[in-house]
C-alpha cells in the first residue's frame, strides 16, 4: 500500500455542492506530488482534510497503514505551511520555529540545536533573535517552512505558499523548497493553481477540475500527453483547431481517423512557420496572414490567420530579427503527431501514430 | 469534545445573563407600564401620554433636542473632521486632545460650567455687557443645544475624520480629471464615502442627546424632555408615579431603537474599504483661508474643552463654605479629602468590579460570537444592541422596576450600580473582542494544531496573547465609561452606595461648584490616566473611544 492512500474523499458541503467528489491518490515515500488547478477546483479542502481541520463526508485517508480520520489534527504529526504564512507575531523568529517542538518535549539543548539547523536551511539564521511582524513576505514564509519541517512531520502539506509572493522570488524560493524537501526526504504535498510552477518542482501532479481528479501523472505525463481536453487547456497553452472543410481536408491529408473526436488541437510549439510553401510527408501546409507578432525575448508568438481559424505559433530563439509583420503571407506547417483529439466528454482519442 | 461543551456553557451563560439583566428588566418596565397601584391591567398610562400636553411637549422636545443636538454636532463634528484631516493644521495632535478631552469630561459639569460663564450671572455675560453687548442668559432650549452639540461632535468628529483619511485619493483625482468641480466632487465623491461614519457618529450624538438628562435638567428652566419626565415621575417625594416612570421610558427606548434601525437602513449598502495605498495629502493653506481653519478648528476644540478647563481651575480657588473668594486655595480637595472620601472609593470600586467583569464576560461571549457563528450567536450579537441604545435614566428605571420586589432584591445595594453599568457596556467589550478576533486569521491557530497543540492550547498559546492588549485597552476605556456614569446610578443610589457623578449632580444643586469642580478634576485625571493606558497599549486609536 502507498504511503499515503486517499480513496473516494467526498466532502459535501450544503445539499447540493461537492466540493471533492471522490477524489482517490497515493503519494510515495520522499514524493513531492502536486495538486494543479482552477482556484475553487477543492484543493485546499483536501489539503485541510489530509491535515485535519475538516472532515470528510466520506471516503477514507490512511498514512502508513494508519488511519489518519480517526486521528484529532494535533496528534496527525503532519507539517503546514500556509499561503498567508501565519506566523505567529508575538514570538521570535527563533520562537516561532521552536514552537512545535515544546509539545514535543524536546531537551532544550536538542531543540536549540534542530532550531538553528532549520534556520540555516531556510538561510535565517542572523534573524533568528528577530520579532517577525516587519519582515518581508518572503522571510515569513521561510519562517513557515522552518517551523513546519523542524519538527520531522511524517508528511509536508504546503498550500499556494508563493502566490502572494513577487515573481522573482516565487522561483527562487520554489527551487529552495525542492531542494530542502530532497534533503530531508519528506513526502510533500504541494498545492498551487500555477501550471509553470507545479512543473518545474513535482515528482507527480494531480490535475483537480470541480472536486474531481483530472489526470495524475509526471510532469512530462501531464504536459506532453494530457488526457483530457481540460488538462491540455490548463496545463499549457493550446490552439483549438475550427471545425469545417478545411479541417476535413487537413485531417485526410495527415490520414488521422475523424470518428468519435469532437475536438482537435494542437500545442503553439508543435507548430513551424515556413515563408515558402513546403512540407515532408507525414506533414501538413496551411497558409495564412500574419495577423499579430508578440516578442518575448527568449521564445515569440506568431498570430495567424488560417482557415482554421487564428493558430497562435510558437518560436524558440526569435533572436534579433524584426521578425514578422501584420499581414505578411505565411505557410504553417503541422505534423501528423501534433494534433491531439478528444471526444464529446472532453476526453484524448487515441490516435495510434 | 470538552471544548463543545464548555462554548455551549458559555452560550446558555449569556442568555441566562442577558434574560436576567436585560430582559426581565425590560419586561418589568412593560409590565409596569400597563398596570395600575392596584394591580390590574390598564391603558390608562398609554391614554395619559397620548393625551395630556405635558407628554406631547416632553416627546417633541425630545426629539427637537436630539435633532439639533445632532445638527450641531454634525455641523463642528465635519468642520474639524475636514480642517484634520484635509488641511495642515499646526498642532492638530492638541487639537484632537481637546475633542478627547470635551468626550471624557464628566457629564453635568459642562453644563454647570456654561451656567458660571453665560448664565444669569455669568462671567463672560458680565465682561460683554461692560463693553455694551447683552446677550440673553443661556437657560432654555439653545443653551441645550449649545451645550450638546459642543459635548458630542466629537462624536462626529472622531468617525468621519478615520473615514476621511481613508477615502482613496486616486478617486478624487479621477473625479477631477472627469472635469468635476470640488463642490461635485465633494458632493459626489467625497460625501457618499463618508456617509456611513457620518451617519454613525451623527447617531451616536443622536442617542446621547435624547438620553441626556443633566443638561436639560440644568439648564432647561422648564424646557422638559422625556428622560427628565421619567425622572421627574419617578423621584417625586409625594406621588412617585413609577407605572407613568416606566411608560415613558417605553418610549425612550422606541425612540432610540427607532433611530439606530433608521441608520443601519440608511447606511446599509455603503461599505467602502479604505485603501491605504492612496492616502490624501494635506493641503497647506495660505492667508485668510489658513487663519480661518485653524480658528475654526481651535475655536470649536476650546469651546468643547471649556467646561473642563473651567472646572479645573474653579477647583483650585479659594473657598469659604460654598461661596468663592478672591485667590488660589486647595480647601474644595480638601473637602473632598476629608468628607467625601467613600464617595470616590464608591466609585472607583463600582468601576473596577463592573469592568472586571465586562472584560471576563465580553471576552468569552466576543470569542462565542467571533468564532462559532450560526444562528444563535447572531441572535446574541442581536440582543446586544437593545442595552446599547438604552438611555441610561430607563436602565435605572428598569433595574428598580425587576429587582425592588419578586425573587432578587438587589435595590440599596451597590451590586445593583455595578450590573447596571455592566450590562450597559458589555456590548461594547463584546464587538471589540469579536472583531480583534476577526483580525486574526484563522490559520494561526491552525499553524499550532499541526504543530501539535490540542485547540483548547493553541487558543490559549496564540490567540489570546494577541488579543490581550486590545482587550486590556477596551476595559480601560470601559473603565472611563463605568466612572463617569450619572443617569442609571441616579435612580438606583442609596446614601451609602452614592458615586461620583452622583455627588457632583448633587453639590451642583445645592450650589457647592467649588467641589464639583475638584471632584470633577479628581475624575478626569482618573478618566485620563485610564485612556492614557489604553493608548499606551493599542497605539493612540482615538476611534476606540466611541
Ligand atoms: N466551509 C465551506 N462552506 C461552503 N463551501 C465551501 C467551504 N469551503 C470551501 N467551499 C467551497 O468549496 C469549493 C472548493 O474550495 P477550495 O478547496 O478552497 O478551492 P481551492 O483551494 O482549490 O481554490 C469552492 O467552491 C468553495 O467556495
Ligand atoms: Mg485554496
Amino acid at each position: 500500500m502507498a504511503y499515503l492512500a486517499i480513496a473516494g474523499a467526498t466532502k459535501q458541503f450544503g445539499p447540493d455542492f461537492r466540493a471533492l467528489d471522490d477524489v482517490s491518490i497515493s503519494v510515495e515515500r520522499g514524493e513531492f506530488f502536486t495538486l494543479l488547478g482552477p482556484s475553487g477546483c477543492g484543493k485546499t479542502t483536501l489539503l485541510r482534510s489530509i491535515a485535519g481541520f475538516s472532515d470528510l463526508t466520506s471516503g477514507s485517508i490512511t498514512l502508513d497503514g494508519s488511519d489518519l480520520r480517526r486521528i484529532p489534527p494535533h496528534k496527525r504529526d503532519i507539517g503546514m505551511v500556509f499561503q498567508d504564512y501565519a506566523v505567529f507575531p508575538h514570538l521570535t523568529v527563533f520562537d516561532n520555529v521552536a514552537f512545535g517542538l515544546k509539545p514535543r518535549k524536546v531537551p532544550s539543548a536538542e531543540m536549540k540545536q534542530r532550531v538553528d539547523e532549520a534556520l540555516a536551511a531556510v538561510r535565517l539564521s542572523p534573524l533568528a533573535d528577530r520579532m517577525p511582524a516587519a519582515m518581508s513576505g518572503g522571510q515569513q514564509q521561510r519562517i513557515g517552512i522552518a517551523r513546519a519541517m523542524v519538527i520531522n512531520p511524517r508528511l509536508l502539506l504546503m498550500d499556494e505558499p508563493l502566490s502572494n509572493l513577487d515573481a522573482k522570488l516565487r522561483i527562487e524560493l520554489r527551487e529552495e523548497i525542492r531542494d530542502i524537501q530532497r534533503q530531508i526526504d519528506i513526502a510533500a504535498i504541494y498545492v498551487t493553481h500555477d501550471q509553470e510552477e507545479a512543473l518545474a518542482i513535482s515528482d507527480r501532479i494531480c490535475v483537480m477540475n470541480a472536486g474531481r481528479v483530472e489526470q495524475i501523472g509526471t510532469p512530462q505525463e501531464i504536459y506532453g500527453d494530457p488526457q483530457t481536453l481540460f488538462v491540455a487547456r490548463f496545463v499549457g497553452t493550446l490552439n483549438t483547431l475550427s471545425p469545417g472543410p478545411a479541417l476535413d481536408a487537413l485531417l485526410k491529408k495527415l490520414k488521422l481517423p475523424q470518428s468519435g473526436v469532437q475536438t482537435w488541437t494542437v500545442r503553439p510549439e508543435q507548430l513551424e512557420l515556413f515563408e515558402t510553401g513546403a512540407a515532408s510527408a507525414d506533414a501538413a501546409a496551411l497558409s495564412g496572414q500574419v495577423s499579430k507578432y508578440t516578442y518575448l525575448g527568449r521564445e515569440a508568438h506568431v498570430q495567424v490567420a488560417t482557415d482554421l481559424g487564428h493558430l497562435i505559433v510558437q518560436l524558440a530563439n526569435p533572436g534579433t530579427s524584426a521578425g514578422y509583420r501584420r499581414g505578411e503571407n505565411v505557410s504553417l506547417v503541422i505534423r501528423r503527431d501534433a494534433p491531439m483529439g478528444f471526444d464529446a466528454a472532453g476526453r484524448r482519442v487515441p490516435m495510434g501514430v | 469534545m470538552p471544548r463543545l461543551n464548555f462554548w455551549t456553557l458559555v452560550s446558555i451563560s449569556t442568555w441566562l445573563l442577558l434574560l436576567v439583566l436585560l430582559f426581565l428588566p425590560v419586561g418589568s418596565i412593560l409590565i409596569s407600564s400597563v398596570y395600575d397601584d392596584a394591580g390590574n391591567f390598564t391603558l390608562a398610562n398609554y391614554a395619559r401620554f397620548l393625551s395630556e400636553p405635558r407628554f406631547h411637549r416632553a416627546f417633541l422636545n425630545t426629539l427637537v433636542v436630539g435633532f439639533g443636538g445632532l445638527a450641531g454636532a454634525l455641523l463642528l463634528g465635519s468642520i474639524m473632521a475636514f480642517c484634520i484631516s484635509r488641511f495642515v493644521i499646526v498642532g492638530s495632535r492638541f487639537v484632537s486632545l481637546l475633542a478627547i478631552l470635551a468626550l471624557v469630561s464628566p457629564p453635568f459639569i459642562g453644563a454647570y460650567s456654561w451656567i458660571v460663564l453665560f448664565g444669569g450671572g455669568g462671567l463672560v455675560r458680565g465682561w460683554l455687557r461692560a463693553v455694551g453687548i447683552n446677550i440673553p442668559p443661556i437657560y432654555g432650549l439653545a443653551g441645550i443645544l449649545m451645550v450638546f452639540s459642543f459635548k458630542f461632535y466629537p462624536y462626529v468628529y472622531l468617525m468621519v475624520s478615520g473615514a476621511l483619511s481613508n477615502v482613496n485619493r486616486s478617486l478624487e483625482e479621477a473625479a477631477e480629471g472627469l472635469g468635476l468641480t470640488p463642490w461635485q466632487r465633494a458632493f459626489k465623491i467625497s460625501f457618499p464615502m463618508v456617509f456611513p461614519a457620518l451617519s454613525a457618529g451623527g447617531l451616536l450624538a443622536l442617542i446621547h442627546a435624547i438620553a441626556d438628562f443633566g443638561t436639560p435638567r440644568l439648564l432647561g428652566r422648564g424646557y422638559n424632555v422625556l428622560a427628565t419626565e421619567a425622572f421627574n415621575l419617578y423621584s417625586a417625594e409625594i406621588g412617585s408615579n413609577m407605572s407613568m416612570a416606566t411608560t415613558i421610558s417605553v418610549f425612550l427606548i422606541a425612540v432610540s431603537m427607532f433611530f439606530v434601525m433608521l441608520q443601519r437602513y440608511m447606511s446599509r449598502r455603503n461599505v467602502y474599504h479604505g485603501n491605504m495605498i492612496n492616502k490624501p495629502i494635506k493641503i497647506r493653506l495660505k492667508g485668510w483661508k489658513n487663519v480661518l481653519a485653524h480658528f475654526a478648528v481651535y475655536a470649536i476644540g476650546f469651546l468643547g474643552a471649556l467646561p473642563v478647563i473651567v472646572s479645573v481651575i474653579y477647583s483650585f480657588r479659594k473657598t469659604s463654605g460654598p461661596v468663592f473668594k478672591p485667590g488660589i486655595g486647595l480647601q474644595s480637595y480638601e473637602r473632598i479629602l476629608f468628607n467625601l472620601g467613600d464617595v470616590v472609593r464608591n466609585s472607583v470600586s463600582f468601576s473596577i468590579s463592573a469592568v472586571a467583569l465586562i472584560v471576563l464576560v465580553g471576552t468569552l461571549v466576543g470569542v462565542l460570537v467571533a468564532r462559532r457563528t450560526n444562528l444563535n450567536t447572531s441572535l446574541l450579537d442581536g440582543a446586544f444592541m437593545i442595552p446599547y441604545v438604552m438611555p441610561g435614566i430607563v436602565i435605572g428605571i428598569a433595574f428598580i422596576a425587576a429587582f425592588n420586589t419578586g425573587p432578587v432584591v438587589l435595590t440599596g445595594t451597590a451590586a445593583i450600580i455595578v450590573l447596571s453599568i455592566f450590562i450597559r457596556r458589555l456590548p461594547y467589550s463584546v464587538r471589540t473582542t469579536a472583531s480583534a478576533l476577526r483580525q486574526i486569521s484563522p490559520s494561526m491557530e491552525e499553524a499550532a494544531i499541526s504543530l501539535g497543540y490540542s485547540p483548547f492550547r493553541a487558543f490559549l498559546r496564540v490567540t489570546v496573547p494577541l488579543i490581550v492588549p486590545g482587550i486590556v485597552a477596551g476595559g480601560m476605556l470601559s473603565f472611563v465609561t463605568a466612572i463617569n456614569e450619572l443617569s442609571s446610578s441616579l435612580v438606583l443610589y442609596v446614601g451609602s452606595t452614592m458615586t461620583m457623578p452622583v455627588r457632583i449632580y448633587l453639590l451642583i444643586l445645592d450650589g457647592d461648584f467649588g467641589t464639583a469642580a475638584a471632584m470633577s478634576s479628581l475624575l478626569l485625571l482618573l478618566s485620563g490616566l485610564a485612556v492614557y493606558v489604553a493608548f499606551r497599549l493599542m497605539g493612540r486609536n482615538e476611534q476606540a473611544l466611541l
